[in-house]
C-alpha cells in the first residue's frame, strides 16, 4: 500500500516537473540578445504596417520583475520601515508579479477581443520587457527625491517604453477603433503603474513616520488612497497605540 | 549499548573503557601476532553484531590463561570481539561524509573567484560547510544586535528552490537540489564577512552602500562561476549571476538595514 502511495506521489512529482519542462525553450538565452532586447524596449519603432517580430522570451521579463522587487524593497529599506519586513516582501511581490501576470493576461484577453495578433507568451514577453523603463525610473527617482525630476522621468523614460510596446501593438492590430481600445489601455495602465509605484509607497511611508513621530498630526494626511497599503497602515498604528496604552 | 556493559560485567580486571576504542585499534594491529594463537584458543571469531554469542564460551578456559597477565588479555580479548565489528566500520568522519579537506577546497574557491574551477568538486553534495556558514551568518548578525536567524533560513529556503527551478531551465542537464544548497551555501562566505564588519561599523552610508555592493559582487560572481563549470553552460554566466546577484542583494539588505 505505502509502494502504491509512493507511486502515485512520484508520478504527480513526475507530471509537475514534464510541466516545468514547457518553459524550457523560453530560457534559452545568450547574454547579448538580453542586453539587446533591453535596449530595444526602450526604441519606439516607426514601421508600424508591418507586424514587429517579438521576442517570446521568459528569463528577461522574469529578471525585471524580480528587479523591480528588489528596488521597491531598497526604497522601503532607505525610508526605515524596518519593523513590517515581512509585510513589505509580501507587498513587493505581489504588487510587481500581480502586475505583470495580470495585466499581461488582460491586453491578451483584449487582443483576443480586437483580433490582434500576438500569443499569450509574446504578450508576457513584452510587458516585461516594459518594466525595463520602470525599474530605470524607479531607480533614480527613490534615491534622489525630487519630484519634478520624477515627473520628468514618468514622461520620458516612461513614455517611451510605453510608445514601443504600443508601436508594437499597433503594427500587428487591424482597424483604427481595435487598434485605439488595445493601445489606450495598455499606456494606460502602463503609466499609471508607474504613477502608483512611486506615489504609493513613497506616501505611505511619510504617512507612518509622521504617524511615528506626532501624535497631534492626522494620520489619513498624506496616505495614499489604495485600500491595502492604507489598511496596513492603519493596522500597524492601532496596534503600536494598544501597545503602548499596555 | 548493553553489549559494553556485559563486557565490564565480565572481565573483573579490565582497565578497559568506552574511550580506550581509539587507542584499541591502535594496539590491535601490533596484538595481531599475538591474538593469532588466542583466535584459535578461542574458536570461531563471531560475527560482528554477535556479542551475546561470546559470552557463552567458557570463560573459565579464556580466564586462566589471563590471570598471568591481567591487564594485557582482557584488553586483547575484548579487542578481538570490538575489531570484527569495528574493523570493517570506516572513522565516524567519513561516515558521516564530512572530508575537510573538500570542504577547505571549496572555501578557497569561492574566495578566489577569479581562479577558473574545477567542474568535478561539486559532484558530491555537502551540506556542512553551506549550514556552518548560515550559522556564522546568524551568529554575526546577532553580534550586531539583530536576532534574524528566521529570515535567513527562509531566504536561503526559497532561494534555493527559485534558484534550482531556474538553472533547471537553463541547463542541459540538470541539477540537484542538494547541489544548488550547496553551492549558494558556500558562496554565502563574503556576506558574512560584510555582516562581521556591520558589527564594528554602521553600514549605512556611502562607504557601507559600496562595500555591500563589492561583496553581492563577489558572492554572485563565485556562485556563477561554480555554476557554470558544473553544469558547463559556457556563454551564460552573467546570465546565471545576475539572479544570484539579487539572492545575495537580498541577504545585503538583511545585513546592512
Amino acid at each position: 500500500q505505502m509502494w502504491q502511495v509512493g507511486k502515485r506521489q512520484a508520478s504527480r512529482a513526475f507530471s509537475l516537473y514534464a510541466n516545468i519542462d514547457i518553459l524550457r525553450p523560453y530560457f534559452d538565452v545568450e547574454p547579448v540578445q538580453v542586453r539587446a532586447r533591453l535596449l530595444e524596449s526602450m526604441i519606439p519603432v516607426k514601421m508600424i504596417n508591418f507586424p514587429q517580430k517579438i521576442a517570446g522570451e521568459l528569463y528577461g521579463p522574469l529578471m525585471l520583475v524580480f528587479t523591480l522587487v528588489a528596488i521597491l524593497l531598497h526604497g522601503m529599506k532607505t525610508s526605515d520601515t524596518i519593523i513590517r519586513e515581512g509585510t513589505l516582501m509580501g507587498t513587493a511581490i505581489g504588487t510587481c508579479f500581480g502586475y505583470w501576470l495580470g495585466v499581461s493576461a488582460f491586453i491578451y484577453f483584449l487582443a483576443y477581443l480586437c483580433n490582434a495578433q500576438i500569443t499569450m507568451v509574446q504578450m508576457l514577453s513584452l510587458l516585461g520587457y516594459g518594466l525595463f523603463g520602470h525599474c530605470i525610473t524607479l531607480f533614480v527617482t527613490y534615491n534622489i527625491h525630487f519630484h519634478s525630476l520624477f515627473y520628468i522621468f514618468w514622461l520620458g523614460v516612461g513614455g517611451l517604453s510605453t510608445l514601443r510596446m504600443v508601436a508594437v501593438l499597433v503594427s500587428r492590430t487591424v482597424g483604427h477603433t481595435q487598434r485605439l481600445i488595445l493601445c489606450g489601455t495598455l499606456a494606460a495602465l502602463h503609466m499609471l503603474f508607474l504613477l502608483y509605484l512611486h506615489f504609493a509607497y513613497h506616501k505611505v511611508v511619510e504617512g507612518i513616520l509622521d504617524t511615528l513621530e506626532g501624535p497631534n498630526m492626522p494620520p489619513f494626511q498624506r496616505v495614499a488612497r489604495d485600500i491595502p497599503v492604507v489598511s496596513n497602515a492603519v493596522s500597524n498604528t492601532t496596534a503600536k497605540a494598544v501597545a503602548l496604552t499596555l | 549499548m548493553s553489549d559494553f556493559e556485559q563486557f565490564h560485567v565480565d572481565f573483573y580486571q579490565s582497565n578497559y573503557t568506552i574511550d580506550d576504542q581509539e587507542e584499541g585499534y591502535n594496539s590491535y594491529g601490533s596484538n595481531e601476532n599475538l591474538c593469532g594463537s588466542r583466535k584459535s584458543q578461542a574458536g570461531e571469531q563471531p560475527p560482528a553484531g554477535a556479542f551475546a554469542p561470546l559470552e557463552m564460551l567458557p570463560p573459565s578456559q579464556t580466564y586462566t590463561g589471563q590471570i598471568l597477565q591481567p591487564t594485557y588479555s582482557p584488553n586483547t580479548l575484548s579487542h578481538l570481539s570490538y575489531t570484527d565489528g569495528f574493523d570493517e566500520e570506516p572513522p565516524l568522519l567519513e561516515e558521516l561524509g564530512i572530508n575537510f579537506e573538500h570542504i577547505w577546497q571549496k572555501t578557497l574557491t569561492v574566495l578566489n573567484p577569479m581562479k577558473p574551477a574545477d567542474g568535478s568538486i561539486m559532484n558530491e553534495t555537502d551540506l556542512t560547510g553551506p549550514v556552518v556558514f548560515c550559522l556564522a551568518l546568524g551568529a554575526t548578525l546577532l553580534l550586531a544586535g539583530k536576532v534574524h536567524f528566521g529570515y535567513v533560513y527562509g531566504m536561503s529556503a526559497i532561494g534555493c528552490l527559485a534558484m534550482h527551478a531556474l538553472l533547471n531551465l537553463m541547463s542541459i542537464s540538470g541539477v540537484s537540489h542538494g547541489c544548488v544548497a550547496s553551492v549558494l551555501g558556500y558562496c554565502l562566505l563574503p556576506m558574512v564577512i560584510l555582516s562581521s564588519s556591520a558589527v564594528i561599523f554602521s553600514l549605512q552610508g556611502i562607504l557601507g552602500t559600496f562595500l555591500a555592493l563589492f561583496i553581492i559582487g563577489w558572492c554572485s560572481l563565485s556562485a556563477s562561476k561554480i555554476f557554470t563549470s558544473a553544469l558547463a553552460m559556457e556563454g551564460q554566466q552573467l546570465l546565471i549571476a545576475y539572479p544570484c546577484a539579487l539572492l545575495y542583494g537580498l541577504f545585503a539588505l538583511l545585513t546592512v538595514f
